[in-house]
């Protein structure tokens, strides 16, 4: 059976649609992740250890090609020259400017993204780390850190979410005054930052993380 | 001609008799002329869930011909339009069941004059049993949300799979083509049915077309049952996902029964669960698997033995 899943594509593997987001396609690997482990109810008793490890693999380097930029677009082109992919089932992502202040854009759209939002929040209230650091009077870049690896949220998964520059968001979590951009913007990029891992509340974070007496935040 | 829904799980215990039971009972109300046949020779049980002790005849009557038709051993039962063909006081084992008499019940069946007829399978996967499975294109297979009972749904999907293969070919052409299949994917490849069907398609391609078009026309179904409040809900949906990647078998998700102690006090006092305790969540899923079930017959195909 393995034969017949090699067969599917990367985006069949793993129940995408071929526009998928980054954000997406992540929710998928580990949804599969989960559903072809050892111990899943489901699939137990479905395959021997060898067939597993086939899809396993399978699943990772799809994953792999799928989310890397690069690698997914010679994929693609690849499938529609082989017909399987319809050149307009690619919509070309259209690059708008979008403000700062745009913060909202990541949340509640479609099924995947809210499910994996409804989870980040339950992590976020039942993490022991996370609660102790959000009761501090104060909040620094490597508090951002820890919280955000408690999470298991890929920084990069940030940037893509936010459209916030990645050196920018180093800079936040090393407290990297050179690396930061003006006050105005930081505390824009901040609340995207917290938005996005689902901290609460949004606007007090904020301000224990500015606030700092160690800490003159951005440049004028 | 009457529709067929075959049951069966792999496994017992799962609770095929206590659901043949009341989706006859369901569509009987709903004005369905119904037959439940109870098949499962060793183990027979309908008679009792329908509260007829000592049934005056049964399926062995008809094996050996005391009866002429399986319309003289149709027994009435205290429920209107719900009739039983009784597997009890069977000493014949269906595992042994000779071909011929296989056959022959299995025409009898065909031409039997109802609007619903439900089959009560044994567990486990004798051949008895999957070729009973494959009379319709309907069956329904039924599990709990336990490991060691989707384990047994999963071999009963296999060796149906299997079974239906086996159905177009005779002994030796088939081993060849196990033989075959072994030479190409390696010694895995005998209990794969998935494997085996690669192999016709590429040595008996017609035959090959004439399955294809058998599986994409089954209507099979799943159902999951005594689920507890604990358990997953969306279960079903996924394992009907992981054998249509997989296996290439389409199989529709019917729905969830709730696991209620009530069922256990009504099988006990020999009472209809559904009239006794109608209220329960456990009758509402019942009520609503009968109609889903109702209004998705497929085709009747009785199988072409070689
Ligand atoms: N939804 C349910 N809630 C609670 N108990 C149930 C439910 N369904 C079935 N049961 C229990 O499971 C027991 C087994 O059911 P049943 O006899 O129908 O299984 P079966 O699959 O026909 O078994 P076998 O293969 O041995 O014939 C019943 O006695 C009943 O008590
Ligand atoms: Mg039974």
């Amino acid at each position: 059976m393995e034969k017949k899943f090699a067969k599917l594509n990367y985006y069949e593997m793993l129940d995408l649609k071929p526009d998928a987001t980054l954000f997406e396609i992540r929710h998928a690997y580990n949804v599969s992740l989960q559903l072809y482990q050892t111990d899943s109810l489901i699939s137990y008793s479905f395959f021997s250890p060898e067939e597993r490890k086939t899809i396993q693999d399978l699943l990772e380097k799809a994953y792999l090609t799928l989310i890397n930029e690069k690698k997914r677009q010679d994929y693609d082109e690849e499938l529609i020259r082989l017909g399987v992919l319809d050149e307009t089932a690619k919509k070309p992502v259209v690059k708008t400017p979008v403000s700062v202040f745009d913060i909202n854009r990541a949340q509640g759209k479609t099924g995947p993204i809210k499910n994996a939002t409804v989870a980040l929040r339950a992590k976020v209230i039942e993490n022991q780390v996370i609660s102790e650091i959000l009761s501090r009077e104060e909040v620094s870049g490597p508090d951002l850190q820890m919280i955000r690896k408690e999470l298991a949220v890929p920084l990069e998964h940030i940037a893509q979410e936010t459209k916030i520059r990645i050196d920018y968001l180093h800079g936040i979590e090393g407290d990297d005054v050179q690396a930061l951009p003006a006050t105005v913007f930081l505390k824009g990029f901040i609340k995207a930052y917290l938005k996005c891992l689902c901290l609460e509340p949004v606007d007090e974070i904020c301000r224990r993380y500015m606030n700092r007496s160690a800490f003159c935040g951005g440049k004028a | 001609m009457a529709h067929i829904w075959p049951i069966g799980g792999g496994k017992g215990g799962s609770g095929k008799s206590f659901l043949t039971c009341a989706l006859g009972r369901l569509l009987a109300g709903l004005g369905k002329k119904t037959l439940l046949i109870d098949l499962d020779l060793g183990a027979a049980n309908l008679h009792t869930l329908l509260n007829i002790p000592y049934p005056a005849k049964s399926l062995s009557d008809f094996i050996r011909r005391k009866y002429p038709s399986l319309e003289n051993i149709v027994l009435e039962t205290p429920v209107p339009d719900l009739f039983l063909i009784s597997g009890a006081n069977d000493t014949l084992d269906i595992a042994n069941l000779p071909y011929e008499q296989k056959i022959k019940t299995m025409r009898a069946i065909g031409k039997l004059n109802f609007d619903c007829i439900l089959l009560d399978l044994g567990a486990g996967t004798s051949f008895n049993t999957l070729d009973f499975f494959l009379i319709s294109q309907n069956g329904i297979f039924i599990a709990t949300p336990e490991p060691t009972s989707i384990e047994n749904v999963y071999r009963l999907i296999r060796s149906i799979y299997f079974r239906r293969i086996r159905q177009y070919f005779t002994a030796s052409d088939f081993k060849a083509l196990e033989e075959e299949a072994v030479q190409y994917f390696g010694n895995g490849a005998y209990a794969k049915p998935e494997c085996i069907m690669q192999m016709v398609q590429r040595i008996y391609p017609e035959t090959g077309i004439k399955l294809d078009n058998d599986f994409n026309n089954y209507k099979f179904k799943l159902i999951l049952n005594q689920l507890h409040k604990q358990d997953d809900a969306g279960l079903g949906p996924q394992i009907c996902k992981l054998i249509e990647k997989h296996l290439g078998l389409k199989i529709d998700f019917s729905g969830n029964i709730a696991y209620d102690e009530h069922v256990h006090d009504a099988i006990c006092q020999r009472v209809s669960f559904l009239d006794r305790y109608p209220y329960t969540r456990t009758a509402g899923d019942l009520r609503e698997l009968s109609k889903q079930i109702i209004y998705s017959a497929g085709d009747q195909l009785m199988i072409n033995y070689s």
